[in-house]
């Protein structure tokens, strides 16, 4: 974990921090709260210490590695865990960690709905919101002032903005992919106006003209790790210029802001307008329209599908999305991974072979 | 105007099923009584009401592949609140039952490929990818089952089944209704209580919606009263297993689950479970085991090892094994005692929201706990089960739990539901036996 920066957030300016489990979760209530979060995907690599076994090798390595890593004291200098209703996985992990051993500070839940946005669902946010509201405001020791989260909501919506900016301009960023995702990535457990200086800044590299000569790939997928697998892609003449991993491109929110009212209920508005992900079970035809329109967008020409393994939420998605794309004869590339710190040489091949298929099919066309 | 399709369906459920299906068993009856009895065989005696659930659940399948174009059909998961659906007079289909059914009959490996060839990973669970297989191909052991009106989910055994059904319904283009239940840590709090109650009334606008029948709560509580009585029997046969020694199988209790869960609010399968509690009683009476020389009582937890049953039943009888409780079992005795028919909405709401699967580890741990104390089981079996995150996650952690809090023996066993490609026989055999022996 970020433990000097974290020390140093408690230090500088009396903020408790939280580790966040992925991946939606109303952010602005903690800013607003003053509560630093910092997001646990993983971490990368095997699970690590006495309890890397203590839960099945059949389940995904964001939980085994978690779990491991909370028990072994990795998250200790934060001073509670979130633990968002993602799924079965993490819905698991959040009764394990706390009630069988592994954390002992506080514990939060933030349960959110599963399915279309039926009007039960709406009333359902609204309350669920309201009510980690009032337990994070008592962790924070502070109450929760509607201007301050209005405050917050406007913060968070200006680095969506940044962040679809740099996204929908990659061909004109003169940065690599690596580079990109560690920056964007940095927002996971960075000050939020921390982030947006450092988004700001890149903004300003933003050129008018093509910056990126490679294969426009589409990326679909849960979390960007290994970084050597975007690093392959590179080296292999291609780059990311669609981005809907789980832990980047779905979670820029790309709604307008609300101006006034109650600000609680604009964090609930929104929620129900975020991007369509499969960890909230999403109606899957409003996927497959959002993934056919950022693929039109962006000017790509293959897709890469990018799962973890034991991944339910997205291995369910994948037939659809393979059958989508075949329809419109764009060529898919599956790939599966287990967050482990180097992609395979043979998964480097296949990377290469993809970019060069899709090069003949520039060519062709 | 009855049409003739529901002429045939109600026909067939009513009059030529059962004439059958009650012929063919006493077809079955007179084979098996010219048969001797195996003498080394380790089970006690079969069943007898084993030949009405046959029946029974055949029944169900055959009325079913009349049902499409007659009455309503509703495929439904097996933690939806189906006592809803009844008095609109859905056909309810049970996937995991059907799922369960291909396993052992050994047909999940040809049904789970044809999923696995749409792009189904081998990775998600194999109830999913049995069932998927199954309505892409047409293919199923009972003939036919028949194409859903509606499509009907409760999130409270996991989230799996919302995936699968939103892969159903667009397969089928049919409409699904989603029950969610919030994940209980600790107490339910009051607005997730309120959500489901929400969602319930949104299901009943949909059961009117794709039945076009409007129901009166009096028929929604007769329904409840059913269901609180099926599970209430249901609890009674399980219970039967507290004597020594235990009159049926753990594994009988895998098998004759089929009613509570497929059939759940319906006077048949009350009428069964009578039949069956009856028939145990009376072999506590008498004295009749399951097995025949039951030196040892042991717990299971997790689903059962469908295609494995009889192999593993088996290899356990005979060196004098029996498992005496199952949590999985016993999951589908415990809510009913929470439906309150004096108030139907609410009572149903925690009911199904305090399933087994939808509460945490520390709510597990008291139930294995108890049950092992109950049935006073000298150790117990956790099955790990690769297809099921919900029911495995944590099993880790269960097993210490119980070997130091009871001071029995606990082993993890590693297989798949529904799924032999996934389960290493021998290996997993000799783990078992090496378990067994150690209680020498
Ligand atoms: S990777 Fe998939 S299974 Fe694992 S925690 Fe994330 S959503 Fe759950
Ligand atoms: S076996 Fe487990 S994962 Fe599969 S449907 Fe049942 S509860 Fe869900």
């Amino acid at each position: 974990m970020r433990n000097a920066y974290i020390a140093n957030q408690k230090s500088a300016h009396g903020r408790k921090a939280l580790a966040v489990l992925p991946i939606h979760y109303p952010k602005e209530l903690l800013t607003a709260l003053d509560i630093l979060a910092v997001e646990l995907w993983g971490p990368p690599g095997p699970p690590r210490g006495p309890d890397a076994g203590r839960v099945q090798t059949y389940v995904c390595s964001i939980v085994r590695n978690a779990l491991a890593f909370m028990a072994a004291g990795g998250a200790d200098a934060a001073d509670g865990v979130l633990f968002p209703h993602t799924c079965d996985s993490i819905q698991g992990l959040a009764t394990v960690a706390p009630d069988m051993g592994g954390w002992t500070k506080p514990a939060f839940t933030f349960q959110h709905p599963k399915g279309s946005s039926r009007p039960s669902a709406r009333t359902f946010v609204a309350a669920e919101l309201r009510s980690l509201a009032e337990e994070l405001a008592a962790f924070a020791g502070r109450s929760l002032e509607p201007e301050r989260l209005w405050a917050a909501l406007r913060l968070h919506r200006e680095i969506d903005r940044l962040r679809a900016e740099l996204l929908d301009g990659r061909t004109r960023l003169p940065m690599t992919d690596p580079e990109l995702y560690r920056l964007l990535r940095r927002g996971e457990f960075l000050w939020p106006e921390e982030h947006l200086a450092e988004l700001r800044t890149a903004r300003d590299a933003l050129g008018d003209d093509a910056a990126q000569s490679g294969v426009p790939v589409m990326i679909t997928g849960y979390v960007p790790e290994p970084l050597s697998l975007l690093e392959a892609l590179n080296d292999a003449g291609a780059y990311v210029c669609g981005d809907d991993y789980a832990a980047v491109g779905r979670r820029v929110q790309r709604a307008l802001l609300g101006t006034a009212g109650d600000p609680l209920a604009e964090l609930s508005r929104q929620y129900f307008l975020a991007s369509p992900c499969s960890t909230r079970s999403a109606d899957q035809s409003a996927r497959l329209r959002y993934l056919t329109d950022l693929f039109d967008r962006s000017g790509a020409r293959g897709v890469i599908v990018h799962v973890l393994k034991f991944c339910e939420p997205e291995l369910f998605d994948i037939p659809a999305i393979r059958r989508t794309f075949a329809a419109r004869k764009v060529p898919v590339l599956v790939v599966e991974g287990e967050l482990e710190p180097e992609i395979s040489g043979q998964l480097v091949t296949r990377l290469e072979a993809f970019v060069e298929l899709l090069g003949q099919t520039r060519r062709a066309a | 105007m009855i049409t003739r399709r529901r002429l045939e369906y109600e026909l067939v459920k009513h009059v030529v099923g059962p004439a059958t299906l009650r012929f063919d068993t006493l077809r079955g009856e007179l084979k098996r009584r010219k048969k001797k009895p195996r003498p080394d065989s380790p089970f006690g005696p079969p069943l007898e009401a084993a030949h009405k659930l046959k029946e029974l659940m055949s029944l169900h399948y055959l009325a079913g592949r009349y049902a499409d174009g007659a009455v309503p059909v509703a495929w439904v998961t097996s933690g939806f609140p189906v006592e809803f659906l009844r008095p609109f007079g859905f056909h309810a289909v049970y996937p995991e039952n059907h799922a369960a059914l291909c396993s052992a009959q050994k047909q999940v490996p040809e049904l789970a490929s044809a999923a696995e060839a749409e792009g189904y990973a081998t990775d998600l669970c194999s109830y999913a990818r049995c069932d998927l297989g199954s309505a892409f191909t047409g293919k199923t052991p009972v003939g036919r089952l028949p194409k859903p009106d509606l499509l009907c989910c409760c999130t409270n055994i996991c989230q799996t089944l919302l995936y699968w059904y939103r892969a159903l319904a667009t397969h089928f283009n049919v409409p699904l209704v989603l029950i969610d239940p919030p994940f209980v840590y600790g107490k339910a709090k009051p607005h997730h209580h309120q959500y489901i109650l929400d969602q319930m009334e949104e299901l009943l606008a949909e059961a009117a919606r794709v039945s076009r029948k409007q129901v009166s709560l009096a028929e929604l509580v007769e329904v409840m009263h059913l269901a609180r009585e099926g599970t209430a029997l249901w609890g009674e046969c399980l219970d039967a297993s507290r004597n020594r020694p235990a009159p049926w199988t753990g594994f009988d209790g895998f098998v004759h689950i089929g009613p509570i869960v497929a059939l759940r609010g319906t006077k048949e399968c009350n009428a069964y479970y009578r039949l069956l509690r009856d028939e145990l009683h009376d072999r506590v009476k008498k004295g009749i085991g399951g097995i025949k020389n039951e030196r040892h009582r042991l717990m299971w937890d997790n689903l059962p090892i469908w295609y494995g049953l009889r192999e593993l039943s088996t290899l356990l009888a005979e060196r004098g094994f029996n498992f005496v409780c199952t949590s999985y079992t016993n999951a589908w005795a415990e809510g009913g005692a929470l439906v309150d028919p004096s108030q139907p909405m609410a009572s149903m709401a925690r009911a199904y929201s305090h399933v087994l699967l939808n509460q945490d580890l520390k709510n597990r741990l008291s139930v294995l706990e108890r049950l092992a104390r109950t049935y006073e089981v000298e150790g117990a079996v956790l099955h790990s089960d690769r297809s099921c995150k919900p029911y495995s996650v944590g099993q880790i952690d269960l097993k210490d739990r119980l070997q130091k809090a009871l001071g029995i023996r606990v082993l993890l066993f590693e297989a798949d539901h529904a799924d032999p490609r996934a389960y290493a026989k021998e290996p997993a055999e000799n783990r078992l036996t090496a378990f067994l022996e150690s209680f020498a």
